[in-house]
């Protein structure tokens, strides 16, 4: 064995000072996103500003014509050091939406936030996803057995450690 | 082969192992007694020297660092480390082009490596490119700034005379002054006065809407030189979807997206065996360099060098 790769260790250029552990590739490319997002902000949805990198929280207001006409959300983002291989865990902050998919705790179901991510999908990307799953909803009601999924949760666990299934594709 | 030869290979791979624990353990000097006397015995092996020339570089000797280096890649042209090295060390010693020549090579040798290191090489290449570009750019600019405000000068100069020589040709004696509004709009002067005023008129305006040109003209000029020096927007297409970052190493897939080699191995390996964008099934073998946008990107830092500065 040679004396290692420590040498290729980084030296710290990271523009970020409040990465909050972040990897200087994951802080790159979640600064990139929060500049793009300031150049052209998206007009359904408004970041809240923060210090902290790793951490967004975004307002969602629902779309016109639809349920949720004249309400918003907030929606929390936190990213991992290995974002974008890994999917930022998503929540609503309370009070969630009213929806078949979003348990009142917050945890939405939702396939790309799980296990259909994609490293080429954002936060722009992920807004504009669940406003549609709001928009296209017919009828404001809790998901099945959202009582007992709470419970279970009640530990403060993350949504991406729960088993999701899949099954309905209509909302 | 003698069984003496053997015995010395044998010991200067023991002397290296030990090299290399003091390094672990931050025993530097340890570590280059060790590695020295494993280069005494066997002066054939590249790795001895490039983890020598490691322990000095912990300790910012960059004349030792580069010496090792050097020799390493006598030995071993191909030698990454040696390569890296000595591109940092020459970077120290603030040998930009040098130093940018050995980054590069060690790039290349990187290919198919992990995302960190070529990040790290390409980091340190961005480095050296901007320090070199800013070391010709700055003192350009200002000898453009100096430049540019000569001409503005000489062209009001001009502008002024012109107008003085007409005034003093003609009655009307208003034209001396004319020069004090030279970036307004047309002069105004009442044209039903006199025919002689009417000619002077016309004049002026000859003259006010010749500077105004020469002014433009000289304006775009200069602006389009200074864009050489001024950050901008990075142009999407030269970013990968997933790094948004500038292409360093791009890869095209059979959907016909470019992306990151590193980063797009990355995900093969960690999140699933398809293309990030269009989802189509992707194996690792099916990509292709792309090395129509390699050049892209190169072109666009040759003529945007302040965007090495990102890096």
């Amino acid at each position: 064995m040679e004396a290692g790769f420590s040498m290729f260790k980084r030296k710290s250029t990271s523009k970020s000072s409040s990465s909050k552990g972040l990897s200087k590739a994951a802080a790159y490319r979640i600064q990139t996103e929060a500049h793009e997002w300031l150049m052209n902000p998206p007009s359904e949805f408004e970041y809240l500003p923060s210090d902290d990198l790793s951490r967004w929280i975004v307002r969602i207001s629902g779309a016109k014509g639809t349920l949720y006409e004249n309400e918003s959300f907030l929606l929390q983002f936190d990213f991992t050091d290995d974002y974008p291989m890994e999917a930022p865990e998503v929540i609503f902050l309370p009070p969630a939406p009213l929806h078949p998919h979003i348990y009142s705790n917050g945890h939405i179901c939702l396939d790309i936030l799980y296990d259909k991510w994609s490293p080429a999908m954002t936060v722009n990307s992920i807004c504009f996803s669940l406003l549609s799953m709001l928009s296209s909803c017919t009828k404001k009601e809790r998901p099945l057995g959202n009582d007992s999924y709470v419970m279970r949760c009640a530990g403060g666990r993350s949504p991406k450690e729960v088993n999701w299934h899949f099954h309905d594709d209509k909302v | 082969m003698s069984t003496g030869f053997v015995s010395a290979n044998k010991q200067a791979e023991i002397l290296k192992d030990q090299g290399n624990l003091y390094f672990k353990k931050n025993r530097i000097s340890a570590a280059i007694e060790a590695y020295t006397e494993a280069i005494t015995l066997c002066p054939k092996v590249a790795t001895y020297w490039t983890n020598r020339a490691l322990c000095h570089k912990k300790r910012n000797d960059w004349e030792r660092v580069e010496a090792d280096c050097r020799t390493a890649l006598e030995i071993d042209k191909s030698s990454l480390k040696a390569r890296y090295m000595l591109g940092i060390a020459l970077l120290e010693k603030n040998e930009f082009s040098e130093a940018i020549k050995q980054l590069e090579k060690a790039l290349d040798l990187s290919r198919g490596g992990t995302s960190d290191m070529v990040e790290v090489i390409w980091s340190e290449v961005g480095k050296a490119k901007y320090a070199e570009w800013e070391k010709v750019a700055l003192p350009q600019q200002q000898k453009q700034k100096a430049l540019r405000e000569f001409c503005e000068n000489a062209l009001r100069e001009d502008y002024k005379n012109s107008l003085f020589r007409l005034g003093s040709n003609n009655k009307a004696q208003s034209c001396g002054a004319l020069y004090e509004n030279i970036e307004d709009e047309m002069i105004d002067i009442n044209s039903s006065d006199f025919l002689e005023i009417d000619k002077t008129t016309f004049e002026v305006s000859k003259l006010k809407s010749s500077f105004v040109e020469k002014k433009q003209t000289l304006d775009d000029v200069f602006d389009k030189a200074a864009e050489y020096y001024k950050p901008t927007e990075v142009p999407e297409f030269l970013c990968c979807k997933i790094t948004m970052d500038l292409y360093r190493d791009p890869v095209i897939t059979p959907s016909g997206i470019t992306y990151e080699r590193a980063i797009l191995l990355d995900h093969l390996e960690k999140v699933g065996k398809f293309d990030p964008l269009t989802r189509a099934p992707l194996q690792a073998h099916e990509l292709i360099t792309n090395l129509a946008i390699k050049e892209a990107v190169k072109a666009y830092l040759a003529e945007h060098a302040w965007a090495y500065k990102t890096y």
